[in-house]
Protein backbone atom coordinates (compact mmCIF):
# COMPACT_ATOMS: atom_id res chain seq x y z
CA UNK A 1 0.00 0.00 0.00
CA UNK A 2 1.14 3.52 -1.00
CA UNK A 3 0.63 6.33 0.79
CA UNK A 4 -1.49 8.67 -1.71
CA UNK A 5 -3.90 5.49 -2.46
CA UNK A 6 -4.11 4.31 0.52
CA UNK A 7 -5.87 8.27 1.61
CA UNK A 8 -7.72 8.20 -1.99
CA UNK A 9 -9.51 4.93 -2.50
CA UNK A 10 -13.00 4.89 -0.99
CA UNK A 11 -14.61 1.50 -1.78
CA UNK A 12 -18.03 3.08 -0.90
CA UNK A 13 -17.78 5.90 -3.24
CA UNK A 14 -16.42 3.17 -6.40
CA UNK A 15 -19.12 1.16 -5.75
CA UNK A 16 -21.77 3.76 -5.81
CA UNK A 17 -20.52 5.50 -9.12
CA UNK A 18 -20.65 1.37 -10.57
CA UNK A 19 -24.71 1.45 -9.06
CA UNK A 20 -25.20 4.53 -10.86
CA UNK A 21 -23.63 3.45 -13.78
CA UNK A 22 -26.33 0.41 -13.31
CA UNK A 23 -29.34 2.96 -12.66
CA UNK A 24 -28.52 5.01 -15.36
CA UNK A 25 -27.85 2.50 -17.79
CA UNK A 26 -31.14 0.97 -17.49
CA UNK A 27 -33.25 3.96 -17.15
CA UNK A 28 -31.65 4.79 -20.45
CA UNK A 29 -32.59 1.60 -21.97
CA UNK A 30 -36.28 1.82 -20.65
CA UNK A 31 -36.31 5.52 -21.78
CA UNK A 32 -35.12 4.25 -25.46
CA UNK A 33 -37.60 1.75 -25.96
CA UNK A 34 -40.49 3.75 -25.35
CA UNK A 35 -39.15 6.76 -27.16
CA UNK A 36 -39.47 3.92 -30.14
CA UNK A 37 -42.73 2.90 -29.75
CA UNK A 38 -43.64 6.90 -29.00
CA UNK A 39 -42.47 7.72 -32.58
CA UNK A 40 -43.29 4.90 -34.35
CA UNK A 41 -46.64 5.97 -33.85
CA UNK A 42 -46.65 8.27 -37.01
CA UNK A 43 -46.91 4.35 -38.55
CA UNK A 44 -50.57 4.65 -37.38
CA UNK A 45 -51.31 8.13 -38.72
CA UNK A 46 -50.20 11.72 -38.35
CA UNK A 47 -52.81 12.12 -35.75
CA UNK A 48 -51.98 9.40 -34.09
CA UNK A 49 -48.81 10.78 -33.54
CA UNK A 50 -49.40 14.66 -33.10
CA UNK A 51 -51.82 13.45 -29.92
CA UNK A 52 -49.26 11.30 -28.58
CA UNK A 53 -46.79 14.54 -28.42
CA UNK A 54 -49.54 17.04 -27.92
CA UNK A 55 -50.71 14.37 -24.51
CA UNK A 56 -46.95 14.08 -23.12
CA UNK A 57 -47.05 17.71 -23.33
CA UNK A 58 -49.86 18.31 -21.50
CA UNK A 59 -49.00 16.15 -18.56
CA UNK A 60 -45.48 17.96 -17.99
CA UNK A 61 -43.89 14.81 -19.10
CA UNK A 62 -41.76 16.54 -21.92
CA UNK A 63 -40.88 18.92 -19.50
CA UNK A 64 -40.04 16.54 -16.92
CA UNK A 65 -38.53 13.74 -18.85
CA UNK A 66 -36.54 15.25 -21.66
CA UNK A 67 -34.45 17.77 -18.64
CA UNK A 68 -34.51 14.13 -16.86
CA UNK A 69 -33.39 12.31 -19.72
CA UNK A 70 -30.48 14.64 -20.46
CA UNK A 71 -28.89 14.58 -17.26
CA UNK A 72 -28.74 10.82 -17.46
CA UNK A 73 -27.05 10.78 -20.49
CA UNK A 74 -24.32 13.22 -19.45
CA UNK A 75 -23.98 11.48 -15.83
CA UNK A 76 -23.71 8.38 -17.61
CA UNK A 77 -21.86 9.08 -20.52
CA UNK A 78 -19.41 10.24 -17.54
CA UNK A 79 -19.39 7.55 -15.22
CA UNK A 80 -19.24 4.59 -17.88
CA UNK A 81 -16.18 6.21 -19.99
CA UNK A 82 -14.26 6.05 -16.93
CA UNK A 83 -14.26 2.21 -18.02
CA UNK A 84 -12.92 3.37 -21.79
CA UNK A 85 -9.57 2.42 -23.11
CA UNK A 86 -8.33 5.83 -22.72
CA UNK A 87 -4.38 5.29 -23.75
CA UNK A 88 -3.19 4.74 -26.83
CA UNK A 89 -1.57 1.73 -25.28
CA UNK A 90 -4.21 0.17 -23.65
CA UNK A 91 -6.69 0.38 -26.72
CA UNK A 92 -3.68 -1.42 -28.66
CA UNK A 93 -3.97 -3.97 -25.95
CA UNK A 94 -7.48 -4.46 -26.40
CA UNK A 95 -8.04 -4.99 -30.15
CA UNK A 96 -4.51 -7.04 -30.38
CA UNK A 97 -5.90 -9.28 -27.05
CA UNK A 98 -9.60 -9.55 -28.62
CA UNK A 99 -7.79 -10.26 -31.81
CA UNK A 100 -5.88 -13.16 -31.05
CA UNK A 101 -8.97 -14.18 -28.44
CA UNK A 102 -11.73 -14.25 -30.97
CA UNK A 103 -14.22 -14.06 -28.49
CA UNK A 104 -17.39 -12.70 -29.27
CA UNK A 105 -18.39 -11.20 -25.66
CA UNK A 106 -15.03 -9.51 -25.55
CA UNK A 107 -15.53 -8.00 -29.36
CA UNK A 108 -18.83 -6.55 -27.92
CA UNK A 109 -17.29 -3.90 -24.99
CA UNK A 110 -15.14 -2.62 -27.85
CA UNK A 111 -18.59 -2.20 -29.97
CA UNK A 112 -20.00 -0.79 -27.36
CA UNK A 113 -17.18 1.65 -26.75
CA UNK A 114 -17.49 2.58 -30.62
CA UNK A 115 -21.34 2.98 -29.94
CA UNK A 116 -20.99 5.28 -27.13
CA UNK A 117 -18.97 8.08 -29.37
CA UNK A 118 -21.24 7.80 -31.95
CA UNK A 119 -24.30 8.35 -29.80
CA UNK A 120 -22.43 11.13 -27.80
CA UNK A 121 -22.29 13.29 -31.41
CA UNK A 122 -25.50 11.95 -33.00
CA UNK A 123 -27.72 12.02 -30.10
CA UNK A 124 -26.47 15.71 -28.53
CA UNK A 125 -27.73 17.05 -32.48
CA UNK A 126 -30.39 15.63 -32.13
CA UNK A 127 -32.15 16.57 -29.04
CA UNK A 128 -30.38 19.87 -30.16
CA UNK A 129 -32.54 20.12 -32.95
CA UNK A 130 -36.02 19.07 -31.67
CA UNK A 131 -35.69 21.53 -29.03
CA UNK A 132 -35.23 24.59 -31.14
CA UNK A 133 -38.57 23.02 -33.08
CA UNK A 134 -40.47 22.62 -30.36
CA UNK A 135 -43.06 21.73 -30.29
CA UNK A 136 -42.81 17.99 -30.99
CA UNK A 137 -45.35 17.69 -34.66
CA UNK A 138 -45.44 15.35 -37.19
CA UNK A 139 -45.01 17.54 -39.66
CA UNK A 140 -41.69 19.32 -38.72
CA UNK A 141 -40.21 15.95 -37.79
CA UNK A 142 -40.67 14.93 -41.49
CA UNK A 143 -39.45 18.44 -42.47
CA UNK A 144 -36.27 17.18 -40.35
CA UNK A 145 -35.77 13.62 -41.58
CA UNK A 146 -36.32 14.71 -45.63
CA UNK A 147 -34.18 17.72 -45.31
CA UNK A 148 -30.90 16.05 -44.51
CA UNK A 149 -31.04 13.98 -41.50
CA UNK A 150 -31.93 11.10 -42.57
CA UNK A 151 -28.69 9.06 -42.41
CA UNK A 152 -28.01 10.79 -39.34
CA UNK A 153 -30.98 8.62 -37.58
CA UNK A 154 -29.86 5.44 -40.04
CA UNK A 155 -26.77 5.61 -37.70
CA UNK A 156 -28.30 6.50 -34.86
CA UNK A 157 -30.70 3.95 -34.48
CA UNK A 158 -28.48 1.03 -34.77
CA UNK A 159 -25.57 2.47 -32.52
CA UNK A 160 -28.10 3.34 -30.36
CA UNK A 161 -29.94 0.03 -29.67
CA UNK A 162 -26.77 -2.09 -30.49
CA UNK A 163 -25.33 0.01 -27.45
CA UNK A 164 -28.49 -0.28 -25.45
CA UNK A 165 -28.76 -3.94 -25.97
CA UNK A 166 -25.06 -4.81 -25.55
CA UNK A 167 -25.42 -2.77 -22.44
CA UNK A 168 -28.56 -4.83 -21.04
CA UNK A 169 -26.91 -7.77 -21.50
CA UNK A 170 -23.53 -6.96 -19.55
CA UNK A 171 -25.56 -6.04 -16.94
CA UNK A 172 -27.81 -8.87 -16.50
CA UNK A 173 -24.09 -10.92 -16.86
CA UNK A 174 -22.32 -9.44 -14.39
CA UNK A 175 -25.60 -9.32 -11.72
CA UNK A 176 -25.78 -12.96 -12.87
CA UNK A 177 -29.73 -12.17 -12.89
CA UNK A 178 -29.72 -14.44 -16.40
CA UNK A 179 -28.34 -17.74 -17.52
CA UNK A 180 -26.15 -16.04 -20.30
CA UNK A 181 -26.37 -18.93 -23.24
CA UNK A 182 -29.68 -18.72 -23.71
CA UNK A 183 -30.91 -15.12 -23.01
CA UNK A 184 -27.76 -14.13 -25.69
CA UNK A 185 -30.70 -15.11 -28.80
CA UNK A 186 -33.62 -13.08 -27.28
CA UNK A 187 -31.33 -9.91 -26.60
CA UNK A 188 -30.74 -10.45 -30.73
CA UNK A 189 -34.24 -10.68 -31.69
CA UNK A 190 -35.27 -7.80 -29.68
CA UNK A 191 -32.19 -5.48 -31.24
CA UNK A 192 -33.26 -7.10 -34.74
CA UNK A 193 -36.90 -6.01 -33.94
CA UNK A 194 -36.36 -2.88 -32.75
CA UNK A 195 -33.96 -1.56 -35.37
CA UNK A 196 -36.81 -2.76 -37.47
CA UNK A 197 -39.58 -0.68 -35.71
CA UNK A 198 -37.20 2.56 -36.29
CA UNK A 199 -36.55 2.00 -39.57
CA UNK A 200 -40.18 1.58 -40.70
CA UNK A 201 -41.14 4.72 -38.64
CA UNK A 202 -37.96 6.47 -40.57
CA UNK A 203 -39.33 5.48 -43.79
CA UNK A 204 -42.67 6.35 -43.19
CA UNK A 205 -41.30 10.20 -42.29
CA UNK A 206 -38.78 10.00 -45.03
CA UNK A 207 -42.37 9.44 -47.56
CA UNK A 208 -44.67 11.70 -45.85
CA UNK A 209 -46.15 14.44 -47.97
CA UNK A 210 -45.08 17.53 -45.46
CA UNK A 211 -47.46 21.36 -45.22
CA UNK A 212 -46.64 23.76 -47.55
CA UNK A 213 -44.66 26.20 -45.82
CA UNK A 214 -43.15 23.90 -43.75
CA UNK A 215 -40.44 22.13 -45.86
CA UNK B 1 -5.65 -38.62 -37.48
CA UNK B 2 -2.53 -40.29 -37.85
CA UNK B 3 0.00 -38.85 -40.71
CA UNK B 4 -0.23 -35.53 -39.68
CA UNK B 5 2.64 -33.36 -39.91
CA UNK B 6 1.62 -30.42 -37.64
CA UNK B 7 3.28 -26.73 -37.80
CA UNK B 8 3.68 -25.06 -34.39
CA UNK B 9 4.55 -21.06 -34.55
CA UNK B 10 5.75 -20.30 -30.86
CA UNK B 11 6.83 -17.07 -29.54
CA UNK B 12 10.35 -16.66 -29.04
CA UNK B 13 11.84 -14.00 -26.73
CA UNK B 14 14.60 -14.19 -23.96
CA UNK B 15 14.52 -11.10 -21.68
CA UNK B 16 17.83 -11.38 -21.15
CA UNK B 17 19.27 -10.92 -24.70
CA UNK B 18 16.63 -8.06 -25.47
CA UNK B 19 18.33 -7.07 -28.59
CA UNK B 20 16.86 -10.48 -30.19
CA UNK B 21 13.22 -8.70 -30.61
CA UNK B 22 10.31 -11.01 -30.17
CA UNK B 23 9.40 -12.88 -33.25
CA UNK B 24 7.48 -16.40 -33.90
CA UNK B 25 9.43 -19.30 -34.45
CA UNK B 26 8.24 -21.93 -36.91
CA UNK B 27 8.83 -25.88 -36.27
CA UNK B 28 7.39 -29.05 -37.93
CA UNK B 29 6.61 -32.63 -35.91
CA UNK B 30 4.62 -35.38 -37.15
CA UNK B 31 1.58 -36.29 -34.95
CA UNK B 32 1.15 -39.14 -32.55
CA UNK B 33 -1.97 -41.01 -31.32
CA UNK B 34 -3.32 -39.52 -28.16
CA UNK B 35 -0.39 -36.33 -28.32
CA UNK B 36 -1.05 -33.78 -26.19
CA UNK B 37 0.65 -30.11 -26.40
CA UNK B 38 2.75 -30.94 -23.33
CA UNK B 39 4.38 -34.00 -25.55
CA UNK B 40 4.65 -32.10 -28.53
CA UNK B 41 6.62 -29.16 -26.64
CA UNK B 42 8.58 -31.83 -25.26
CA UNK B 43 9.91 -33.44 -28.86
CA UNK B 44 9.95 -30.35 -29.77
CA UNK B 45 12.86 -29.31 -27.04
CA UNK B 46 14.16 -32.99 -27.52
CA UNK B 47 14.73 -33.35 -30.91
CA UNK B 48 15.04 -29.79 -32.92
CA UNK B 49 15.70 -26.54 -30.39
CA UNK B 50 17.22 -27.54 -26.65
CA UNK B 51 16.66 -23.43 -26.21
CA UNK B 52 13.15 -23.58 -26.00
CA UNK B 53 11.32 -22.58 -22.39
CA UNK B 54 8.29 -23.54 -21.29
CA UNK B 55 6.66 -24.61 -17.95
CA UNK B 56 5.55 -28.39 -16.55
CA UNK B 57 4.93 -30.03 -13.30
CA UNK B 58 2.37 -32.34 -13.24
CA UNK B 59 1.69 -32.95 -17.03
CA UNK B 60 -2.09 -33.89 -15.51
CA UNK B 61 -4.19 -30.45 -15.25
CA UNK B 62 -3.18 -30.26 -11.10
CA UNK B 63 -0.75 -27.88 -10.85
CA UNK B 64 -1.64 -25.12 -13.21
CA UNK B 65 2.13 -23.87 -14.36
CA UNK B 66 1.67 -25.08 -18.59
CA UNK B 67 -0.80 -22.00 -19.17
CA UNK B 68 -0.11 -20.51 -21.92
CA UNK B 69 -2.21 -19.02 -25.33
CA UNK B 70 -2.93 -22.14 -28.08
CA UNK B 71 -4.40 -20.13 -31.58
CA UNK B 72 -5.07 -17.65 -29.06
CA UNK B 73 -6.64 -18.99 -26.29
CA UNK B 74 -5.56 -19.52 -22.82
CA UNK B 75 -5.49 -23.33 -22.22
CA UNK B 76 -3.34 -25.90 -20.47
CA UNK B 77 -0.94 -27.47 -23.16
CA UNK B 78 -1.22 -30.43 -21.31
CA UNK B 79 -5.09 -30.70 -21.13
CA UNK B 80 -5.19 -29.86 -24.55
CA UNK B 81 -4.71 -33.04 -27.00
CA UNK B 82 -3.56 -32.05 -30.90
CA UNK B 83 -6.19 -34.07 -32.11
CA UNK B 84 -8.23 -31.46 -31.55
CA UNK B 85 -6.49 -28.73 -33.15
CA UNK B 86 -5.96 -27.44 -36.72
CA UNK B 87 -2.49 -28.50 -38.51
CA UNK B 88 -1.10 -25.19 -37.67
CA UNK B 89 -0.97 -24.30 -33.82
CA UNK B 90 -0.20 -21.18 -32.46
CA UNK B 91 1.54 -20.85 -29.01
CA UNK B 92 2.28 -17.94 -26.91
CA UNK B 93 3.02 -16.77 -23.25
CA UNK B 94 0.08 -16.19 -21.23
CA UNK B 95 -0.64 -12.21 -20.89
CA UNK B 96 -0.10 -10.19 -17.87
CA UNK B 97 2.46 -12.01 -16.24
CA UNK B 98 5.81 -11.59 -16.11
CA UNK B 99 7.66 -12.71 -18.96
CA UNK B 100 10.59 -15.31 -18.08
CA UNK B 101 11.11 -16.31 -21.76
CA UNK B 102 9.50 -17.90 -24.64
CA UNK B 103 6.64 -19.89 -23.13
CA UNK B 104 7.42 -19.69 -19.42
CA UNK B 105 6.21 -16.71 -17.68
CA UNK B 106 6.11 -16.01 -13.96
CA UNK B 107 2.52 -17.13 -12.32
CA UNK B 108 4.53 -17.29 -8.83
CA UNK B 109 4.75 -14.04 -8.11
CA UNK B 110 1.10 -12.68 -9.10
CA UNK B 111 -0.59 -15.96 -6.65
CA UNK B 112 1.35 -15.30 -3.71
CA UNK B 113 0.36 -11.18 -4.23
CA UNK B 114 -2.94 -12.78 -3.83
CA UNK B 115 -2.74 -15.02 -1.33
CA UNK B 116 -2.04 -12.12 0.50
CA UNK B 117 -3.49 -9.29 -0.61
CA UNK B 118 -6.98 -11.45 0.17
CA UNK B 119 -4.89 -12.98 3.53
CA UNK B 120 -6.70 -16.67 2.04
CA UNK B 121 -6.30 -18.34 5.36
CA UNK B 122 -9.31 -18.81 8.15
CA UNK B 123 -9.40 -15.45 10.34
CA UNK B 124 -10.73 -16.63 13.82
CA UNK B 125 -10.73 -16.11 17.17
CA UNK B 126 -11.93 -19.66 18.06
CA UNK B 127 -8.60 -21.74 19.53
CA UNK B 128 -7.70 -25.12 17.94
CA UNK B 129 -8.73 -28.27 20.02
CA UNK B 130 -7.30 -31.15 18.45
CA UNK B 131 -9.43 -33.57 20.57
CA UNK B 132 -12.90 -32.33 19.61
CA UNK B 133 -14.58 -33.51 17.15
CA UNK B 134 -14.87 -31.43 13.88
CA UNK B 135 -17.94 -29.24 13.66
CA UNK B 136 -20.22 -29.79 11.04
CA UNK B 137 -20.75 -27.86 7.92
CA UNK B 138 -24.05 -28.14 5.82
CA UNK B 139 -23.26 -30.18 2.71
CA UNK B 140 -24.06 -27.27 0.11
CA UNK B 141 -21.98 -24.40 2.05
CA UNK B 142 -18.85 -27.38 1.58
CA UNK B 143 -19.71 -28.02 -1.76
CA UNK B 144 -20.01 -23.76 -2.64
CA UNK B 145 -16.26 -24.09 -0.75
CA UNK B 146 -15.03 -26.79 -2.74
CA UNK B 147 -16.17 -25.41 -6.05
CA UNK B 148 -14.00 -22.05 -5.51
CA UNK B 149 -11.28 -24.10 -4.29
CA UNK B 150 -11.00 -26.06 -7.31
CA UNK B 151 -8.74 -23.16 -8.72
CA UNK B 152 -5.29 -24.49 -9.27
CA UNK B 153 -3.87 -21.03 -9.84
CA UNK B 154 -2.69 -20.95 -13.27
CA UNK B 155 -3.84 -18.18 -14.41
CA UNK B 156 -5.73 -18.54 -17.28
CA UNK B 157 -8.93 -16.25 -16.03
CA UNK B 158 -6.39 -13.70 -15.81
CA UNK B 159 -4.73 -14.08 -19.66
CA UNK B 160 -8.43 -14.01 -20.35
CA UNK B 161 -9.47 -11.06 -19.09
CA UNK B 162 -9.32 -7.97 -21.24
CA UNK B 163 -9.32 -5.75 -18.14
CA UNK B 164 -6.46 -7.42 -16.53
CA UNK B 165 -4.72 -7.19 -19.77
CA UNK B 166 -5.33 -3.44 -20.04
CA UNK B 167 -4.61 -2.46 -16.14
CA UNK B 168 -1.93 -3.92 -13.80
CA UNK B 169 -3.68 -3.27 -10.78
CA UNK B 170 -6.97 -4.99 -11.36
CA UNK B 171 -7.56 -8.32 -9.65
CA UNK B 172 -9.52 -10.22 -11.81
CA UNK B 173 -11.48 -13.84 -11.77
CA UNK B 174 -8.90 -15.68 -9.94
CA UNK B 175 -8.19 -13.35 -7.01
CA UNK B 176 -12.61 -12.72 -6.80
CA UNK B 177 -13.01 -16.19 -6.64
CA UNK B 178 -10.85 -16.78 -3.88
CA UNK B 179 -12.56 -14.20 -2.02
CA UNK B 180 -15.85 -15.45 -2.11
CA UNK B 181 -14.69 -19.20 -1.06
CA UNK B 182 -14.11 -17.23 2.41
CA UNK B 183 -16.72 -14.96 2.39
CA UNK B 184 -18.96 -18.02 2.56
CA UNK B 185 -17.17 -19.82 5.07
CA UNK B 186 -18.86 -20.06 8.48
CA UNK B 187 -15.46 -20.71 10.15
CA UNK B 188 -14.28 -17.13 9.16
CA UNK B 189 -14.97 -14.13 11.03
CA UNK B 190 -14.23 -11.43 9.34
CA UNK B 191 -16.52 -8.74 9.13
CA UNK B 192 -17.73 -8.07 5.82
CA UNK B 193 -16.31 -4.67 5.88
CA UNK B 194 -12.86 -6.12 5.85
CA UNK B 195 -13.54 -7.73 2.33
CA UNK B 196 -15.04 -4.63 1.34
CA UNK B 197 -12.49 -2.38 1.65
CA UNK B 198 -10.21 -4.74 -0.81
CA UNK B 199 -12.14 -5.46 -3.19
CA UNK B 200 -15.49 -2.89 -2.94
CA UNK B 201 -13.37 -0.84 -5.86
CA UNK B 202 -12.25 -0.66 -9.49
CA UNK B 203 -9.57 -2.68 -9.08
CA UNK B 204 -11.02 -4.86 -7.18
CA UNK B 205 -14.60 -6.22 -8.67
CA UNK B 206 -15.69 -3.14 -9.92
CA UNK B 207 -13.12 -3.07 -12.74
CA UNK B 208 -15.09 -6.13 -13.82
CA UNK B 209 -16.81 -5.46 -17.00
CA UNK B 210 -18.65 -8.57 -17.41
CA UNK B 211 -16.37 -10.23 -20.86
CA UNK B 212 -16.96 -13.39 -19.02
CA UNK B 213 -13.86 -14.81 -21.02
CA UNK B 214 -12.43 -16.07 -17.38
CA UNK B 215 -15.94 -18.38 -17.27
CA UNK B 216 -15.65 -19.18 -20.89
CA UNK B 217 -11.84 -20.38 -20.62
CA UNK B 218 -11.48 -21.77 -16.92
CA UNK B 219 -9.44 -24.93 -17.88
CA UNK B 220 -11.45 -26.18 -14.06
CA UNK B 221 -15.10 -24.85 -15.13
CA UNK B 222 -15.27 -23.31 -12.14
CA UNK B 223 -18.72 -21.10 -12.23
CA UNK B 224 -16.52 -17.52 -12.17
CA UNK B 225 -19.98 -15.87 -13.88
CA UNK B 226 -21.84 -16.38 -10.59
CA UNK B 227 -18.62 -16.08 -8.34
CA UNK B 228 -17.94 -12.54 -9.39
CA UNK B 229 -22.10 -11.73 -8.80
CA UNK B 230 -21.84 -12.59 -5.59
CA UNK B 231 -18.88 -10.52 -5.00
CA UNK B 232 -20.47 -7.87 -6.86
CA UNK B 233 -23.91 -7.87 -5.28
CA UNK B 234 -22.19 -8.39 -1.26
CA UNK B 235 -20.23 -5.18 -2.09
CA UNK B 236 -23.52 -3.59 -3.31
CA UNK B 237 -25.12 -4.01 -0.40
CA UNK B 238 -22.14 -2.64 2.08
CA UNK B 239 -22.41 0.20 -0.05
CA UNK B 240 -26.15 1.04 0.38
CA UNK B 241 -25.96 -0.08 4.45
CA UNK B 242 -22.61 0.07 5.81
CA UNK B 243 -22.25 3.40 8.02
CA UNK B 244 -18.38 2.79 9.07
CA UNK B 245 -17.30 2.22 5.53
CA UNK B 246 -15.20 4.97 3.68
C1 LIG C 1 -29.31 5.71 -25.93
C2 LIG C 1 -28.56 6.00 -24.95
C3 LIG C 1 -27.80 5.01 -24.10
C4 LIG C 1 -28.23 3.84 -23.55
C5 LIG C 1 -29.62 3.22 -23.65
C6 LIG C 1 -27.11 3.27 -22.85
C7 LIG C 1 -27.16 2.07 -22.14
C8 LIG C 1 -26.08 1.46 -21.56
C9 LIG C 1 -26.13 0.30 -20.71
C10 LIG C 1 -27.40 -0.43 -20.32
C11 LIG C 1 -24.85 0.01 -20.35
C12 LIG C 1 -24.37 -1.11 -19.41
C13 LIG C 1 -24.09 -0.47 -18.08
C14 LIG C 1 -23.37 -1.37 -17.12
O1 LIG C 1 -22.64 -2.27 -17.55
O2 LIG C 1 -23.50 -1.15 -15.90
C15 LIG C 1 -23.98 0.94 -20.99
C16 LIG C 1 -22.60 0.93 -20.90
C17 LIG C 1 -21.79 1.91 -21.42
N1 LIG C 1 -22.21 3.11 -21.94
FE1 LIG C 1 -24.12 3.58 -22.46
N2 LIG C 1 -26.02 4.07 -22.97
C18 LIG C 1 -26.39 5.15 -23.74
C19 LIG C 1 -25.60 6.23 -24.09
C20 LIG C 1 -24.24 6.31 -23.84
C21 LIG C 1 -23.41 7.46 -24.13
C22 LIG C 1 -23.88 8.77 -24.76
C23 LIG C 1 -22.14 7.13 -23.73
C24 LIG C 1 -20.86 7.90 -23.74
C25 LIG C 1 -20.57 8.92 -24.39
C26 LIG C 1 -22.17 5.79 -23.21
C27 LIG C 1 -21.08 5.11 -22.78
C28 LIG C 1 -21.09 3.84 -22.28
C29 LIG C 1 -19.91 3.05 -21.99
C30 LIG C 1 -18.47 3.49 -22.21
C31 LIG C 1 -20.36 1.84 -21.46
C32 LIG C 1 -19.49 0.66 -21.02
C33 LIG C 1 -19.18 0.79 -19.59
C34 LIG C 1 -18.72 -0.49 -18.94
O3 LIG C 1 -18.30 -1.41 -19.63
O4 LIG C 1 -18.78 -0.58 -17.70
N3 LIG C 1 -23.46 5.33 -23.27
N4 LIG C 1 -24.76 1.84 -21.70
S1 LIG D 1 1.60 -29.43 -16.24
FE1 LIG D 1 0.47 -29.19 -14.42
S2 LIG D 1 -1.35 -28.31 -15.18
FE2 LIG D 1 -0.31 -28.76 -17.00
Amino acid sequence: MILQKLLAKSPKLETRLELLELATGLMLFGFLQFHMFAVSSIILGVDAFNRDSARMDEYYLSYIGIPLIILALIVHGLVALRKAPWKIQEMRVFVQHSRRLAHLDTWAWGVQILTALIILVLAATHIWSVLVTWPIEAATSAARIQGGYFSNFVLLIVAAEIHAMVGLYRILVKWSWIHRKKFTNYLVYATIGMVGLGFLTLLVFYFRSIPKGLS
Amino acid sequence: MADRLLTFSIFRYNPITPEIPPRMQEYQLEETMGMSLFIALNRLREELDPSLMFDFVCRAAICGSCAMLINGRPGLACKTLTQDMPDRITVMPLPVFKLVGDLSVDTGVWFRHLNVRTEAWIHTDKVFNPEAIEERMDNPTAQAIYDAERCIECGCCIGACATANMRADFMGAAFLNRIARFMIDPRDERPMAQYFDVVGTDEGVFGCIGLMACDDLCPMEIPLQGQLAFVRRKMAQMALKCARCK
